[in-house]
């Protein structure tokens, strides 16, 4: 088990490494940072001296490996366009990103759930069908239209909810079901599945024999197995809400870390940047690192090799 | 089988749901005297000497006063806190302060504190945006008696007042070494900061000690908030729902839209902004491209419909020009041959210039992709085979700054300025990444002009300047632009003429 946490780890540094230097490569070869946290009207000294000032004329390479240098020093830089810490930068949008991607995560099980066990109990029928169609849209509806139309209907003509924000917890109902929504027929197709097939296995039919029935069954004998590949599914979708609620965040106007990056790829904030891409990369990773454990955990097959 | 669901227990927790999320939400109103305003963008810092926004400059047109303002009605500069101003010599300007400007903390504007603020810019150490504008041409600045002080010039320089009217904003002696001030900004505007959180939002509150000489002194409105609502869908939103008051830089097809819609109005307004497309003229992208031939670049000159474009695509009180400035510019009155649309013309100048079946190349572009869309089919018209390369600015600006561009299509705001060195002499300067012409001569004159005090020269200079390029066709001139604004029908907005906003100027309608 040991080993296989290690070559998982290492694999996962090797990923952020390798995407965090693409990025920095990009940024340099791609675009003009002077010039752009210039702005497009400035004058052409206060770009040189930008140029100057930031180290832009030195060695992209150079430039790469101080920054690492001083991430592994637990530096992470000051930010270019914001002229703060990027630590600081991060620690004052994580808040509402974690918020967001958790409150988002309780949609998708509110829903995905209940709809994939009310699938799996009524196969083929209209409940069923009524369940699949709901995960089929949701899975088609793109989550800047979602969002403004949830902002027209629950905002603007009945303004039960704030438009754009992020000071009160109602500002997070509309961007969670938004994001919510996006992973429901994910899970919800995984519930039915797995929902079905432990129905059909032989403890169940022995449970029924000894007399377990409704509920009972249910959440007590069947749920509680066909749950346990969804848990790692759901590891997943919270890293896809932690690095992946851009559109989200930008449409409900959230300080959270999505947006950040957006103003940060916009303004050529290369430290900021650099910072969340490796925290993203890092999270997904362990994530998906934390869900394949807990596979290997259950499966011995898998640790074995 | 049969199994039992909680139906009950979702109807239950529907309601309970809808009760706590029923209470209504502040709006932005007349009744709260609060005057909320959509940005686009982040503001970074609530200090203009650290801002290179113009979300920055339209917020400090409201916190701060520089020595001198740009006049909403002419666009001329004229004294704020200076009370009267002097050249001495074309490289010496005495200032005379008012002696009732008050700054945010209660205490008195003195010479001491222009000096400093003045001092702390030209400090290399201070690493503010403004620097690189006034060190090129500001030498001293030292303290002639109470209330007078003297600018001393590395050369004469006739946009000094320019920059001091939008670039510096004064700040009290000690200010950037006093460590312990609570309040986010302490200037002598009309409004004074309560708050700022950085990327959401602004709040400002009227300055009840504003000296009542000044042009801007008496503001109708007590509190102003800047929302940062970077999507426009949701500024909309926000505004039908009342939550803001103001949405700026409003596309024309989104105000036609929404301005129907029944609590909005629209306002159209001037931009100082301009369109153009540069040619490289030198040759800087290619050693062999056909842009280095005069003929070639009359050619696209003729071949382009600005008249059209401007009509149909820019719309508002948007502009055909023909110069490379802006025609509110002082000093933008060339005379030069004017281009009119005319495709049998371009083509037969195709021809005379060696390329009667046309030739390839890209047309960069970075915004209004509609506009460069039409550009590109006007030139496909006269049989070039034209590939638009549209891109992100920061990917622009890289390969215009690389000089690796044939041709591309750009606009130039001239930071708000009414004056031809803002756009000519910006784009036409010897050290200047956006010349693509490589005419020395004209660098010259351009040079010449930034440095002349004389109004009558320096027209002179720019007239001249703008003669040679229109001759040589390096640009092709294409329109002003216009602004377009959406706001709530409560609120009174005199519409800018150079594209800034002056929210001071504000008022809610009777």
């Amino acid at each position: 088990m040991l080993n296989y946490v290690l070559r998982r780890g290492f694999m996962a540094l090797l990923v952020a490494l390798t995407v965090s230097f693409g990025t920095f490569a990009l940024f340099h070869f791609a675009t003009d940072p002077a010039q752009t946290i210039a702005g497009e009207d400035a004058p052409q000294e206060m770009v040189d001296d930008i140029r100057e000032q930031y180290g832009f004329d030195r060695p992209v390479s150079t430039q790469y490996f101080n920054w690492l240098g001083g991430v592994l020093r637990g530096d992470f830089g000051e930010s270019f366009f914001w002229k703060q810490p990027v630590v600081e930068l991060i620690q004052e949008h994580a808040g509402v990103t974690v918020m967001l991607a958790l409150a988002s995560l309780s949609v998708t099980i509110l829903i995905a759930l209940p709809l994939g066990i009310s699938a799996a109990l009524r196969p083929n029928t209209w409940v069923d069908r009524f369940a699949l169609s709901t995960a089929v849209s949701a899975q088609a509806v793109p989550n800047f239209w979602l969002g403004l139309m949830l902002i027209i209907v629950f905002a603007v003509t009945f303004p039960i909810f704030p438009v754009s924000g992020d000071s009160t917890w109602r500002h997070f109902v509309l961007p969670a079901l938004v994001l919510g929504a996006s992973s429901v027929p994910a899970v919800m197709r995984l519930t039915r599945t797995g929902l079905l097939d432990v129905l059909s296995s032989d403890y169940i039919r022995t449970a029924r024999a000894k007399g377990f029935i409704g509920y009972r069954l249910i959440l007590q004998q069947a749920l509680r197995n066909a749950l346990l590949p969804i848990v790692s599914v759901l590891a997943v979708q919270l890293g896809y809400k932690l690095g992946g609620s851009v559109v989200t965040e930008s449409v409900f106007s959230m300080n959270g870390l999505g947006r950040l990056a957006v103003e940060s790829i916009f303004n050529s904030d290369i430290p900021t940047v650099q910072s969340l891409i490796l925290i993203f990369v890092l999270t997904f990773v362990l994530l998906t690192l934390a869900a394949d454990l807990i596979n290997a955990w259950l499966d011995p097959r898998i640790r074995m090799g | 089988m049969k199994t039992r669901y909680p139906d009950r227990l979702g109807r239950r927790l529907t309601g309970l749901f809808l009760a706590c999320v029923l209470p209504l939400y502040a709006c932005a109103d007349q009744e709260t005297d609060t005057l909320v305003v959509a940005f686009s963008k982040p503001l970074t810092t609530v200090d203009r000497l650290y801002s290179i926004q113009r979300e920055g400059l339209i917020l400090s047109r409201l916190t701060d006063d520089g020595l001198f303002f740009v006049d909403p009605k002419t666009l001329e500069f004229e004294p704020l806190a200076a009370a009267s101003y002097e050249w001495v010599t074309d490289t010496q300007l005495d200032i005379t302060l008012r002696d009732d400007v008050i700054f945010h903390d209660g205490s008195r504007l003195t010479a001491e504190d222009v000096v400093y603020t003045f001092e702390w810019v030209l400090d290399e150490d201070s690493d503010t945006s403004r620097g690189p504008v006034i060190q090129r041409w500001l030498d001293s600045v030292e303290t002639l008696a109470p209330g007078r002080v003297r600018f001393n010039l590395k050369l004469p320089y006739p946009m000094a007042l320019r920059d001091m009217a939008v670039s510096i904003p004064l700040r009290k002696k000690g200010t950037y070494e006093d460590e312990t001030a609570d309040a986010p900004l302490n200037g002598i505007g009309p409004y004074k900061v309560v708050s700022f959180s950085a990327g959401r939002e602004i709040v400002l509150q009227r300055f009840e000690d504003y000296y009542e000489g000044s042009p801007k002194a008496g503001p109708a409105i007590e509190h102003m908030k800047f929302r940062v609502i970077p999507d426009q869908g949701t500024q909309q939103a926000e505004l039908l729902s009342g939550g803001i008051d103001l949405m700026l830089d409003v596309p024309p097809d989104v105000a036609d839209n929404v301005s129907h819609l029944p609590n909005v109005e629209r306002l159209e307004g001037n931009d100082i902004r301009i369109g153009y497309v540069t040619l490289d003229a030198a040759a800087n992208s290619d050693p062999d491209t056909p842009f280095k031939h005069l003929k070639v670049r009359q050619a696209i000159n003729h071949a382009i419909n600005r008249e059209e474009i401007t009509r149909y695509l820019v719309r508002g009180s948007a502009e055909v020009v023909d110069f490379a400035c802006h025609p509110r510019q002082f000093g933008c009155d060339g005379n030069g041959p004017r281009y009119r649309f005319d495709p049998v013309k371009a083509k037969q100048l195709l021809a005379e210039a060696g390329y009667p079946n046309g030739f390839s190349f890209d047309l960069w572009a970075y915004r209004e992709k509609i506009i460069a869309e039409a550009i590109v089919n006007d030139l496909k018209a006269v049989g070039l085979d034209v590939q638009l390369r549209y891109v992100k600015l920061n990917v622009f600006s890289k390969v215009r700054n690389d000089k690796d561009m044939e041709a591309f299509f750009a606009s130039y705001g001239s930071g708000g300025t009414a004056d031809a060195s803002a756009s000519t002499g910006v784009h036409f300067a010897r050290n200047s990444a956006r010349n693509y012409s490589g005419d020395e001569a004209l660098a010259d004159t351009v040079l010449a002009a930034e440095r002349t005090i004389d109004p009558g020269e320096r027209q002179a200079l720019y007239r001249q300047a703008l003669n040679r390029i229109a001759e040589q066709a390096y640009w092709v001139p294409m329109f002003s632009y216009s602004q377009n604004y959406l706001l709530s029908p409560e609120l009174e907005f005199p519409v800018p003429k150079d594209g800034v906003p002056r929210f001071w100027q504000a008022s809610w309608r009777q």
